[in-house]
């Protein structure tokens, strides 16, 4: 790096004694210079950065673009070996998507499941982070490790005690429901009530990751705020409602946002649970786009891919937009 | 900004060169049939890479010993793939030209590793009458043999003897009224919630519904096998027959995603299913005790018929050492060897002189499987069939659980499998 110091303008003009006439003889020499060596500089950065713009473009870069063509054209599993030697087909395969029923109900499905979803999972994040911040003083660390557990736990375990859980005549929830009076539904065996079953499964797996996002935030809460409205004679609610929650709002559209994209992709749900079923009222948007690869037809499903994608984006733009600081 | 254009104009070639190169060339490909070379005699030779999957997979290498002892100079080595992502690990496998030199191949897969051009025929020496004609049309694409059928599996209707009994039944029925009858005896007269344990639709579920299709003389091709064919007035007449379980309220139209058929069997609360051979030691394990129960062939409208299933051995175009792999695929189809698989594997022979083993024919109920077996079907190997039949398993989840008109659930299923085509 000894270029550095030669480079430097500062450098040149630091040289202070020599005269102005003479510095200014030496500045075009001092600018080639400046000049090769940038350019040396250059070089070497880009040779530092290739292993990895090489691996971006080869393995992230490329297969955007290798899906986003497939997503144009009529490629099933067989043309694998000659990717490019298939038809272009142009919209054809959204036009396909959009007009499949099947992937239709699996759309509103997935509404159903982010509409209900999202808010229950942030509400069960919050109240868990009120109470280990405020309300339980005691084994807090206890409480803490307790709720996060479910979102570390292998969905495969998680899935078996879930379906003991939501068992139609012994199952945990309808012996519970027994006791006060209702006779419990048949949670996955009924297309009504198999995709409720599911959001209350999702929502007690993912509000552990909320709740500790929420508990910085409610951490970060000045104290002072609190003491001089408590002080002016609001009560706890009160506190809460026009103290914590306007401060909390970076922190809410933070949670929002990502639970909104976790659960616009939900999968592992439906597909340990139900399969989609009964009559496809579980189905979603990722579990539909899933099958049909597996079926073989990559360039529907390519396209099917980039339908979520687009309305993640959609979603995520207008949460920000909603969420936004007050200006 | 004059490097980024430069890597727009590189990118916007690349495309472009990309996209005139695109497009499908017509003609060859797999799509006409093929004639397989014949093998040499002698002993095999050389190094075989073999790939099995789930429980075969595990306990192959065992019996390749035998294998690499009657061909010394031989040398087997078995890659055990789970089933999850078989699938996948062949069509990457084929796709980028490392196939084994044999392996064994889902009976429903064979369609689609042809049309890929990835399977060798099936030279002539080896006889491919010996095998159940069910099994073996599995490996029967556009008139060729792509592979031959190891071992298979059909569907019996399992039932409680006692319970039976109980109900007054003593000679189980042989058509689908006296069947009916005896579900719905058992649910009057034995105590059973359930009469009989269909699968109310969903998926595979078409494992049980075509047995009685095929009992009722449907054929699920048309044009010459060309084509799917799911609204035939057999096929109804089937669909019908098993809607009227759920209607009647002899099958469990709410049964759970994760069926409980051994418990309910032991219990009596369900004393009837239809399902395969894997499932008597799964219900003696439960505690059925073995004179408790017995299997019944599936009862006739026109002659009595089930499904086929199980798995294929075939040899790769890509392999070093085909006649070498072919003599491994020759020697597994060898009567003594598939009784001795058997009894490693507890998998039925798909060779039919095998069934003559003491160990298969001594036992009553295997007797049954291997007499179904002479007369079960299995559907058409077209590669888009998992795709196609998926659409069907859906319908008749409505026509089971919803009571939707089976006519229209079927003209449902054959307008999805039309716009579906089948792949060839």
């Amino acid at each position: 790096m000894s270029s550095t110091t030669e480079v430097t303008p500062s450098g040149a003009t630091g040289r202070g004694s020599s005269p102005r006439g003479k510095g200014g003889d030496a500045r075009p020499e001092v600018n080639a210079g400046a000049g090769a060596s940038r350019r040396r500089q250059g070089l070497a950065a880009w040779t530092l950065a290739l292993p990895f713009c090489l691996l971006f473009l080869v393995f992230t870069a490329w297969p955007v673009i290798q899906s986003l063509f497939m997503s144009f054209t009529d490629t099933r599993s067989r043309d694998l070996r000659t990717p490019f030697a298939v038809d272009i087909v142009g919209l054809d395969n959204f036009t396909k998507a959009f007009s499949d029923p099947i992937f239709r109900k699996s759309m509103l499905n997935t509404a159903y499941f982010v509409v209900v979803g999202v808010p229950l999972t942030m509400a069960m994040a919050l109240a868990a982070a009120v109470a280990l911040d405020k309300g339980i003083t005691k084994l807090r660390g206890l409480f803490r490790l307790g709720f996060y557990t479910p979102v570390i736990t292998s969905i495969v375990a998680v899935a078996v005690v879930w379906r003991f859980l939501l068992e139609r005549e012994y199952g945990l929830i309808n012996t519970v429901l027994g006791w006060v009076g209702i006779d419990g539904p048949n949670w996955l065996g009924d297309p009504n009530w198999a995709m409720p079953g599911l959001i209350l499964m999702a929502s007690w797996r993912n509000f552990g990751t909320g709740m500790i996002i929420f508990l910085a935030g409610l951490q970060a809460v000045p104290w002072m705020l609190h003491e001089a409205a408590a002080i002016d004679g609001a009560g706890a609610w009160q506190r809460f409602r026009h103290i914590t929650l306007p401060l909390l709002r970076p922190t809410l559209l933070f949670v929002s946002v990502t639970t909104a994209i976790g659960y616009l992709q939900f999968f592992e749900e439906p597909f340990v649970m139900t399969n989609g079923g009964p009559l496809n009222s579980t189905i979603s948007m990722s579990m539909y786009t899933y099958k049909q690869f597996g079926f073989g037809n990559y360039g529907l499903a390519s396209a099917m891919s980039y339908i979520i994608f687009v309305i993640v984006a959609i979603v995520t733009a207008i949460q920000f937009r909603l969420l936004r600081e007050n200006t | 900004m004059r490097r980024t254009s430069a890597a727009a104009v590189a990118t916007l070639t690349a495309a472009a060169l990309a996209l005139s190169a695109c497009g499908r060339d017509n003609g060859g490909g797999a799509g006409s049939s093929e004639t397989a070379k014949d093998i040499s005699s002698g002993k095999a030779t050389g190094t075989l890479t073999v790939w099995a999957m789930g429980n075969e997979g595990d306990i192959l290498p065992d019996l390749m010993k035998d294998f690499e002892a009657a061909n010394p100079g031989v040398k087997v080595n078995v890659t055990a793939i789970p089933w999850d992502s078989a699938h996948d690990k062949f069509t990457t496998a084929i796709t980028a030209g490392t196939t084994p030199d044999a392996a064994m191949v889902g009976s429903t897969w064979m369609g689609e590793f042809a049309g890929l051009d990835a399977l060798d025929p099936v030279p002539p020496s080896i006889d491919t009458s010996a095998y159940f004609e069910g099994a073996q049309k599995t490996n029967e694409v556009n008139g060729t043999n792509y592979g031959v059928p190891w071992y298979v599996e059909t569907r019996l209707i399992f039932y409680r003897t006692d319970l039976a009994k109980k109900a007054g039944i003593t000679t189980p029925p042989t058509d689908w009224d006296g069947l009916k009858n005896m579900a719905k005896a058992m649910q009057d007269k034995a105590g059973a919630k359930f009469g009989m344990g269909f699968q109310a639709g969903g998926q595979g579920s078409w494992q049980s519904i075509m047995p009685f299709a095929w009992s009722d003389g449907a054929n699920l091709t048309k044009d010459d096998g060309k084509a799917y064919n799911f609204d035939s007035p057999e096929l109804l007449e089937a669909v019908k027959y098993y809607q009227s379980y759920f209607t009647d309220g002899i099958s469990d139209k709410a049964a759970p995603a994760q069926p409980t058929t051994e418990p309910d069997f032991k219990s009596g609360r369900v004393p009837m299913f239809i399902s395969g051979p894997w499932m008597m030691s799964a219900v003696e394990k439960v505690g059925v005790k073995k004179d408790q129960y017995d299997v019944m062939p599936v009862p006739a409208k026109k002659t009595s018929s089930s499904f086929v299933g199980g798995s294929n051995f075939a040899v790769f175009k890509k392999s070093k050492n085909r006649d070498s792999a072919w003599k491994l695929v020759q020697w597994l189809s060898d009567p003594k060897v598939q009784a001795k698989w058997y009894g490693m594997s507890t998998d039925l022979p798909s060779v039919k002189s095998a069934w003559d083993d003491p160990a298969l024919s001594g036992d009553p109920k295997l007797k049954k499987f291997g007499t179904a077996l002479e007369t079960a079907q299995a559907p058409p190997s077209f590669p888009t069939w998992e795709q196609v039949v998926a659409g069907f398993d859906t319908e008749m989840e409505k026509v089971t659980k919803q009571g939707a008109d089976p006519a229209a659930a079927l003209k449902s299923a054959q307008q999805q499998a039309e716009s579906v085509g089948t792949g060839q």
